[in-house]
């Protein structure tokens, strides 16, 4: 899942600043899941805008929405018929939301509410990890399906660096390492023949060579 | 300019090596450098130049190097992959060439988190093993990494770098062994005050054969005082100080320490100096410089021998 | 100047568990002061939501309390522990507006010592007015 979490309302404040109507558009998926910009944080926001304004004898107008996923046109077009109503619209979808949203209403000013941080797992409830970097080139099965792109704070791909000792990451004592993990689960396997080979260097063209990255299937599209 | 890496002579001639580590200043002067090269020449064979060392900026590696190149020292470039992408670093290790300097050290470089620029962006576009790689590649076969042929190649003799008291201890030779496959010729070794835990990481680097394959230098830093002791089995990463070490400092005054450190340097360079596998020392005394002299001559290793 | 005289409204939020007959309990203290006092029974107090307790500042409380059973005497094992969290998230988020902290306040109750929530409420009431009305009352 893609994780996020709420700027401060005082950034979110300045960004709205110019306008009176505002529609709190929330989203359904990852960001509900990871508990930054479902329909209970964006009903939060809401009330916490409007209850500022109050206080501060300011005259605004907040709606709250939640779409089941800002990031697909099907659901974003559920907006259409609102959307002029008001001045501007704070969304607390993940990156690709906001501007997923921004490319159907062009001439509507989107703010996030929200900062995308990372690809992520629940690891326990109210616990989010970073474990995926998007790198377009998957190499887990060499690695016991432990990450060294991500999990390592060097993303080292031919071993440990000189810095880890009793497991934990030098950089991180919170973190273990990602080296520790992965030596000792192939060797679990009785797999530490995958670690012989030398990798060649990461092929990065397939995460950021070309600017933004598509994946175009003509069997999907209509 | 064709001279050849005088630390590779010493070793190809069986003779017991020493290199020491010279830490650029933080600021841009010349001197500096050439002082702290005008200290070590005669008692070293090679001199090591850290690159931006715990991501702290510095004169960079590079033109230390040169510097030190010019005051008839034979320099040593470390090179981190922190802070380059392949395209600079490959373009460097060009230039490092042209410039006569004959030696490079590969490493991934301390974590940017740790230094004084903390917002910086890790590049960490290759790992140090391809960097070893990508050296031996444009060295022996002439071209870069994607294949491209280079006109002249560069002349380095090819170094990486092993802690043996990191963990997981016995993978730690492993990754020994993909540095050498990846085209490691020579190995500095973090600083060693635990013989017992490096002599057991000797013993399996001899059961994979390593120590045929490639040269190793025994990382040595005499200790200043206690404190840095205490300070450093606390807080560096990857340090391995026993408790005796630590008593053995404090148990002298202040004033006396150092030539405590001093003492506890030369010790384990004479103990290294029996352990077989081991080719040299590499002395990383941390911006205590005129220290290096004293423990080459009194670890029986001065004069150096003119190869 | 008590609470109750001071006129604030207050809402208090409750486990159920403390009293069985709240219900009754509650009513002639409801009919004595309105709308100045609203109560909101929950199952347990683990089950708070932030969105409840902006709700109630919203709608013109100046003092929200939630009320749990002693800690340890959950039923539901960690309800009472959650509940503080709750609040704390909360009055981090009021904070951000400007809103005192001390709005949103956690009451446990005592170990061994029930009490009814209408002598709760009136404990509550005539505590000292620490706060005055709040700003989105209006």
């Amino acid at each position: 899942m893609i994780t996020a979490e709420r700027k401060p309302l005082s950034e979110i404040k300045e960004m709205i600043a110019p306008y009176r109507k505002i529609l709190v558009v929330g989203c359904g998926s990852c960001v509900a899941e990871c508990a930054s910009g479902g329909e209970k944080e964006t009903g939060l926001l809401g009330s916490a805008l409007r209850m500022d304004a109050k206080s501060s004898k300011k005259e605004i107008e907040v709606k709250e929405m939640t779409l089941d996923r800002q990031c697909v046109y099907e659901f974003i077009n559920q907006l259409t018929d609102v959307i002029d109503q008001y001045d501007v619209v704070l969304s607390l979808g993940c990156g690709a939301g906001v501007q997923a949203v921004a490319g159907v209403f062009p001439k509507v000013h989107i703010v996030p509410a929200l900062n995308t941080t990372f690809i992520g797992e629940t690891k326990e409830a109210g616990l989010w990890v970073e474990s995926c970097r998007a790198c377009g080139d998957c190499k887990l099965g060499f690695f016991a399906a432990v990450c060294p792109v991500t999990r390592c704070a060097k993303g080292l791909f031919n071993g440990p660096c000189g810095g880890s000792r009793t497991d934990r990451c030098e950089v991180d004592p919170d973190v273990p390492c990602a080296w520790q993990l992965i030596v000792s689960r192939l060797e679990e396997m009785g797999r530490l023949d995958l670690l012989r080979k030398v990798h060649p260097p990461a092929d990065w063209s397939k995460q950021q060579g070309k600017g933004p990255r598509k994946i175009h299937r003509e069997d999907q599209s209509t | 300019m064709k001279t050849d890496s005088q630390l590779k002579k010493v070793l190809n001639r069986g003779e017991f090596a020493v290199t020491a580590e010279c830490g650029p200043p933080k600021g841009a002067d010349p001197e500096a450098v050439r002082n702290k090269g005008r200290i070590l020449k005669g008692y070293v064979d090679s001199v090591n130049v850290t690159d931006n060392q715990t991501g702290v900026v510095r004169l960079c590696s590079l033109a230390a190097c040169a510097l030190l190149k010019q005051e008839g020292l034979d320099p040593v470039l470390q090179m981190v992959t922190r802070d380059r992408n392949r395209i600079a670093l490959q373009s460097d290790i060009l230039g490092a060439s042209a410039l006569g300097i004959r030696n490079i050290l590969c490493l991934s470089g301390d974590h940017q988190s740790f230094g004084n620029q903390p917002h910086s962006k890790g590049v960490f576009d290759i790992d140090s093993v391809q960097l070893v790689q990508a050296v031996r590649q444009m060295r022996d076969r002439g071209h870069i990494i994607g294949g491209d042929k280079l006109t002249e190649p560069p002349r380095l003799f090819i170094g990486a770098v092993a802690n043996p008291f990191a963990d997981p201890f016995k993978y730690r030779v492993a990754r020994l062994a993909t540095k050498v496959d990846a085209g490691a010729e020579f190995i500095q070794t973090q600083c060693i005050y635990n013989l017992n835990r490096f002599k057991e990481w000797m013993g399996l680097v001899k059961e994979y054969g390593l120590d045929n394959q490639v040269y190793i230098l025994g990382g040595i830093t005499p200790l200043k005082s206690a404190r840095m002791a205490e300070y450093m089995a606390a807080q560096v990463a990857g340090m391995d100080i026993p408790v005796e070490i630590i008593n053995r400092m404090k148990s002298v005054p202040a004033k006396e320490q150092r030539q405590e450190g001093i003492r506890i340097a030369v010790e384990t360079i004479e103990a290294l100096k029996e352990i077989e596998g081991v080719h040299g020392v590499h002395i990383m005394a941390i911006e205590w410089e005129d220290a290096v002299p004293q423990i080459v001559e009194e670890g029986k290793l001065f004069p150096r021998p003119e190869v | 100047m008590d609470q109750k005289s001071a006129g604030l409204n207050i809402t208090i939020f409750f486990c159920q568990q403390i009293d069985p007959d709240q219900d009754t309990n509650r009513r002639a203290l409801e009919k004595e002061l309105g709308k100045r006092i609203r109560f909101f029974p929950l199952p347990c107090s683990g089950r708070i939501d932030p969105l409840h307790l902006m709700g109630a500042l919203e709608s013109g409380a100046d003092k929200v309390y939630l009320v749990t059973c002693p800690e340890g005497a959950c039923r539901y094992q960690e309800g009472n522990l959650r509940a503080r969290k709750r609040i704390a998230y909360t009055q981090g988020l009021i904070e951000e507006i400007g809103l005192e902290r001390e709005r949103l306040e956690l009451i446990i109750t005592p170990a061994g010592n029930p009490v009814t929530v209408d002598e709760l409420a009136r404990g509550l009431l005539a505590r000292e007015a620490l706060i005055g009305p709040s700003p989105i009352r209006g």
